[in-house]
């Protein structure tokens, strides 16, 4: 049975949550600092796909005509269009100090534009502390519904570096977890959360001023 | 000819095992998600050409949406995973497995054209509301209905053993006396019953309807956004054509899935010799059974 549970598991890892993606964005991420040098604030810059953006322009009555532009008008009505989070929504953005968690703010200063047929969105969200020395991000669905890829990271006088995925050591953090379940306990009840294993890790270090 | 296209199956089997061991299916699941990406693009400007009126812009909308097709199942999904487990697990014959498999992707995209127009005409659904639906209720009873399947395998693959059992420490009873129970699936040829092969029939079309119910109930969410797209736009016709093109790319998937799934089950079973054949059967089953039921539950697990 337990052979069963882990042969399960292990398959699930042929994709996280064993689902594929439909919406697919492109992020760029801004670490804003204050005085001192700390990361106070990130600025999330998402590009949503050509198909994605083309299903929400259409669905809100814009650019009939479709030449891939919108009017001054047309873009004032775009505003706003994704900022509409339920509350605890973590906005698919995890921040971390080193090893520990950082809570973040909702988003401030939305903006969105639309351009080459890509939405364009993005906002800012507060860290709930400063944060020197090492600053994680981590930009992800847990569903995996939505495919995120970090391509730019701005974080002027920092060192930066976008680290992927490593699936086999993902493999092996879930076989670790399989391991840790006493056989007498029903498997199902501890099934591990690992989805955030298969997400792309910015790592930030910004000295001080 | 025909045993050795039998035993190359173990070969066939052991090279699954291989990439999978080797990670291959992870990096098969990166590149599917690559070319996910890539093909939003065009699938963009395959929609916006038909709604221009651009000349063969049906035929470039229908080339697109069956690639689209293909690159998403070929990613991680439900229909593989319930069809390869069922055709390693049961001895189902490789083209009713192969028409399971189309008929499960064509009828997805009927309930994805079924769901569209019944939210937009009749219920007033917006796109988060039907997608929020297939996302989660009819995910959970998609992977609900795949559990089912595997603990039925379960089920009778446990019967299976126990007649086995029972056959073995007395076969004399068994013949002549035949105080075992007689359940629908007993397939011991006693005429006081329709025959077994009458029986085998009637499961087999009940687990196809079973498959194909479980793997279409819930409908892909690209063949969603591009319904609801084209709805709007006006050109509707071409998104339900879009949609059954999408099946027709998930079956290429899921048929080649079912023919390697029963071409690796023969010929393991062919290596290990017909004598012994029927003692392993129960035994697949149960295990495949279980794989299948712990795995949806995990999934139904993680949407609650």
């Amino acid at each position: 049975m337990r052979l069963a549970w882990a042969m399960a598991g292990l398959v699930a890892l042929a994709g996280p949550a064993g689902a594929h993606p439909h919406v697919f964005m492109e992020t760029g991420l801004e670490v804003i600092r204050d005085a001192e040098g700390r990361a106070v604030s990130l600025r999330v810059t998402w590009s949503y796909d050509p198909f994605f953006s083309l299903v929400l322009i259409t669905e809100r009555g814009l650019d009939p005509d479709g030449d891939g532009r919108l009017t001054p008008e047309e873009t004032a009505a775009l505003q706003g269009f994704d900022m509409n989070w339920d509350p605890g929504f973590p906005g698919d953005t995890y921040a971390f100090a080193g090893e520990v968690p950082v809570a973040l703010s909702g988003p401030r200063d939305g903006v969105a534009r639309y351009e080459g047929g890509r939405i364009v969105s993005s906002h800012i969200r507060d860290l709930d502390w400063p944060v020197a020395g090492l600053l994680v991000v981590k930009n992800y669905d847990p569903t995996y519904y939505t495919e995120y890829t970090i391509r730019e990271v701005l974080a002027e006088g920092c060192t930066k570096e976008i680290i992927a995925p490593d699936l086999t050591a993902a493999e092996m953090a879930l076989q670790a977890e399989l391991a840790k379940i006493p056989a007498d306990v029903d498997v199902e009840m501890g099934f591990p959360e690992v989805g955030e294993v298969f997400a792309q890790e910015v790592r930030v270090i910004c000295a001080a001023s | 000819m025909r045993r050795v296209l039998t035993l190359a199956g173990i070969g066939v089997a052991g090279a699954l095992a291989l990439v999978w061991v080797l990670g291959g299916f992870d990096a098969l699941g990166r590149m599917a998600t690559e070319a996910q990406r890539a093909m939003q693009a065009p699938l963009a400007g395959a929609v916006r050409a038909v709604q221009a009126g651009e000349p063969a812009a049906w035929v470039g909308l229908m080339v697109v949406c069956f690639g689209y097709g293909v690159v998403h199942a070929a990613g991680p999904g439900h229909g593989k995973f319930v069809i390869g487990g069922y055709g390693v697990a049961r001895r189902v014959p490789m083209l009713r497995l192969s028409v399971v498999a189309l008929a499960a992707s064509l009828a997805q995209a009927a309930v994805a054209v079924g769901l569209v127009y019944a939210g937009v005409l009749l219920l007033g659904w917006g796109r988060e509301r039907m997608v929020g639906l297939a996302e989660g209720a009819l995910a959970v009873v998609s992977w609900a209905a795949i559990g089912g399947i595997g603990l039925w395998l379960v089920w009778r693959g446990g019967r299976g053993l126990w007649r086995q059992r029972a056959e073995g420490q007395d076969p004399d009873d068994h013949a002549h006396r035949g105080h075992h129970p007689h359940g629908e699936d007993c397939g011991c040829g006693h005429a006081h019953a329709p025959s077994a092969a009458q029986l085998a029939e009637a499961q087999g079309w009940r687990d196809t309807l079973a498959l194909i119910g479980g793997v279409a109930v819930r409908p892909c969410s690209g063949a969603l956004f591009l319904l609801i797209l084209t709805f709007q736009m006006g050109i509707g016709a071409a998104g339900v054509a879009g949609a059954f093109a999408m099946g027709l790319g998930v079956a290429v998937v899921t048929v080649g899935v079912a023919v390697l799934a029963v071409w690796s089950r023969e010929g393991a079973l062919a290596g290990i010799g017909e004598a012994r054949v029927w003692r392993v059967l129960p035994v697949l089953e149960i295990a495949g059974g279980l794989v299948i039921a712990a795995f949806a539950a995990g999934m139904i697990r993680a949407l609650w």
